[in-house]
């Protein structure tokens, strides 16, 4: 096992700095700007510019520089000046945090509803959902956000200040009453989470559990509001909402549609029939037999669309305004700023190679014959 | 040669064919790709015809009808409204289509194209080759093409036929061939490969009739997903108007935002919905049409139902 992780990781690198060199002659064959022609000097200075930037030297010296600079961890300067790293590193955090809730979001629904719309055979639900969730797999990102916008936005906000959950400068703990009513709030729905969950699995102990996790739920959101104020503050900052929310809808479209692909694949399969010839209830045969064997296939699907997703979320950022990758590669379009795009396209590639590889790991753990394969 | 297909035998493609006619997923994509085709050639027998007594109303890019405020809604001389500048939204929209269009065919080919050759000769050759074409593939699915088509069209040099064709090419080399790959790498294990073989057919005789018949339906499959991402993308470039032309279906929404927020009007609904419910659907119908057929190729999704 451990072999096999290291060949997956070594190939991993191997693979990372084909993405980095492809990104880097792509750039500079597309956008030959330099930034001295972008802001309109003399031809004289232009050349002086040039030097300084080192961008008259042959492309390949250019490579082989920005190259060994990459191995090292540094994506070098922007042509302003300051590190692209710790531009990146700044923007980061907007970007992760909106991709991770609307996907993890996404994922739990999509995994959800698939399984049950594949599974209910009910003609016009299965094609009912599979178009509603291609349109949305398809919708174009900046109408989903006006709509969000327009129809979401101000009530977001009153729903917030009726949470108690105002933006206050001062740093004061919100009042008593909205506490009590966002923990309970908070209590209810994790309560009724579990429930929910203990009854699926038939574990009785955990069916009455629910009432001390309820508890711990309502101090745990005591503790949240207090403690993280200011998380809870950016949790609910409106134009993350309405990002992460716009991401949700075009991720859970291709979940969906995957799943539900995947669960009426396996439907078919001999050990359902096994199964129901065994009187083993109709719920259980669909959540402990068939979903865990689509679930894989549906995953690394969505590992193939995931550019798709990156690409939305640039134009997502791009229309709610959130500073996040997706602006600032933008911005660096319009003026031309080489490194920092250079340095952008790297870290998706990172951020791409390490899903890919941990992926991997996770399928050679669950799927044996996999391992073999690779192997081979 | 002789044939040897039995009346009551079923083939492959006969097979497939039947149950793509089934598949209510394939319908309903080719029902809007017909619709969009139809749009697509209203525009010039509209303005031959019906709009051919005002044609500075109904020009695509500079018309005005002087005659109303806009945004204005639907009318009879308007079915689809005017933006906020004055312009008819469905001679808009039609005359939009035409980029689309040449988006779409342009980076289905280049993906069937690159997809097949990277595909094929990957598992042909297999070896020290096929590993360097695998981890090309692998880079380029994580170098995002949508991205590098952002990155092209901001020189403002490429038209759509070069964009699309770039976006193929990324995306052919990237996810198609690793699909078309695989594909290949079975059929190559099947004995009839070794028959062919043995009775003295050279690689280019075994390409061509026998590997590339087996591949052919999934490469379309995933050249029909290529230009999913290739017309939502080429939404995103005229939305943010860095592109070569300034008429696409993309700056209809991007004018429809703007213009409310400058003129300060109402929400150009009839505008908005025009330009988004078009990229939407047509990248839809072809997304239902791959899905449709990946569902339908497939013979474990056959009609025994237990």
């Amino acid at each position: 096992m451990l072999r096999f992780v290291a060949r997956r990781v070594f190939w991993g690198l191997v693979t990372l700095l084909i993405v980095v060199s492809l990104a880097f002659f792509a750039v500079n064959l597309f956008l030959p700007y330099d930034f001295a022609v972008g802001l309109g000097f003399r031809p004289r200075a232009i050349e002086t510019i040039r030097q300084q930037l080192g961008l008259d030297r042959p492309l390949v010296v250019q490579w082989l520089d920005y190259m060994s600079h990459f191995v090292r961890g540094d994506l070098g300067f922007t042509y302003e000046g300051s590190r692209v790293l710790s531009q990146v590193w700044s923007h980061l955090p907007t970007t992760v945090g909106i991709f991770a809730v609307g996907g993890i979001f996404a994922y739990l629904l999509g995994e959800w509803l698939g399984r049950l719309v594949a599974w209910s055979r009910h003609r016009h639900l299965a094609s009912t959902a599979n178009v509603g969730s291609v349109l949305l797999f398809t919708a174009f990102p900046p109408f989903l956000v006006f709509l969000l916008g327009y129809f979401g936005g101000q009530r977001l906000l009153d729903l917030r200040s009726s949470l108690g959950l105002d933006r206050n400068p001062g740093g004061y703990p919100p009042g008593l009453l909205h506490l009590l009513a966002f923990g309970l709030l908070v209590a209810l729905v994790s309560g009724l989470l579990v429930r929910a969950w203990a009854r699926k699995r038939e574990y009785a102990a955990l069916r009455v559990g629910s009432v001390p996790v309820a508890v711990a739920g309502f101090l745990v959101g005591i503790w949240l509001l207090g403690v993280w104020g200011d998380g809870v503050d950016w949790l609910l900052w409106r134009n993350g909402v309405v990002a992460a929310a716009a991401l949700l809808l075009i991720a859970f479209g291709e979940m969906m549609l995957v799943m539900s692909a995947g669960v009426s694949e396996e439907m078919a399969e001999d050990y359902v029939f096994t199964a129901r010839a065994k009187a083993i209830p109709n719920s259980r045969i669909r959540d402990r037999h068939v979903a865990p064997n689509a679930v894989l296939p549906a995953i690394s699907r969505l590992v193939t669309s995931m550019p798709y997703l990156i690409a939305g979320l640039v134009i997502i950022e791009y229309s709610t305004g959130a500073s996040g990758l997706g602006l600032l590669f933008f911005r660096s379009i319009e003026t031309g700023n080489v490194p920092v795009i250079l340095g952008i396209l790297a870290v998706i590639g990172v951020i791409g190679i390490v899903m890919r590889i941990v992926l991997d790991i996770v399928q050679a753990v669950i799927d044996p014959r996999l391992r073999e394969e690779v192997r081979a | 040669m002789i044939e040897l297909a039995y009346e009551h035998e079923i083939t492959g493609w006969t097979d497939t064919r039947r149950r793509a006619r089934h598949s209510k997923m394939v319908i309903a994509g080719l029902v809007l790709l017909g619709a969009f085709t139809v749009l697509a050639f209203a525009h010039p027998v509209l303005s031959a015809t019906v709009w051919s007594d005002r044609p500075d109303i109904y020009r695509p890019v500079t018309g005005h009808d002087p005659r109303i405020s806009h945004p204005s809604g639907p009318t009879i001389a308007h079915p689809l409204g005017t933006d906020p500048l004055g312009r008819d939204v469905l001679s808009l929209m039609t005359y939009g289509l035409r980029p689309s269009f040449i988006v779409a065919v342009a980076s289905a080919v280049g993906a069937a194209v690159a997809g097949l050759v990277a595909g094929t000769s990957a598992a042909f050759f297999r070896g020290r080759y096929d590993r360097v074409m695998t981890h090309l593939s692998d880079a380029f699915m994580l170098l995002p093409p949508p991205l590098v088509f952002l990155l092209a069209s901001k020189r403002g040099l490429m038209g759509p036929l070069e964009l699309g064709l770039l976006y193929g090419l990324l995306f052919g080399l990237g996810p198609a061939a690793i699909v078309v790959r695989s594909r290949a790498l079975a059929v190559m294990e099947k004995p009839f490969i070794d028959a062919a073989r043995s009775a003295g057919g050279g690689s280019r005789w075994i390409i061509t009739h026998h590997v590339v018949p087996h591949v052919i339906a999934h490469l379309a499959v995933v050249a029909l997903a290529a230009v999913v991402g290739a017309l939502v993308t080429q939404g995103f470039v005229e939305f943010l108007g860095i592109g070569e032309y300034r008429y696409g279906l993309g700056n209809l929404v991007y004018n429809a935002f703007q213009y409310q927020f400058i003129l300060d009007t109402d929400v150009p609904w009839s505008a908005l919905l025009a330009g988004s419910l078009g990229i939407s659907l047509l990248a839809s119908s072809f997304y239902m049409i791959s899905a449709g057929l990946r569902a339908a190729g497939d013979p474990r999704l056959s009609r025994r139902r237990v």
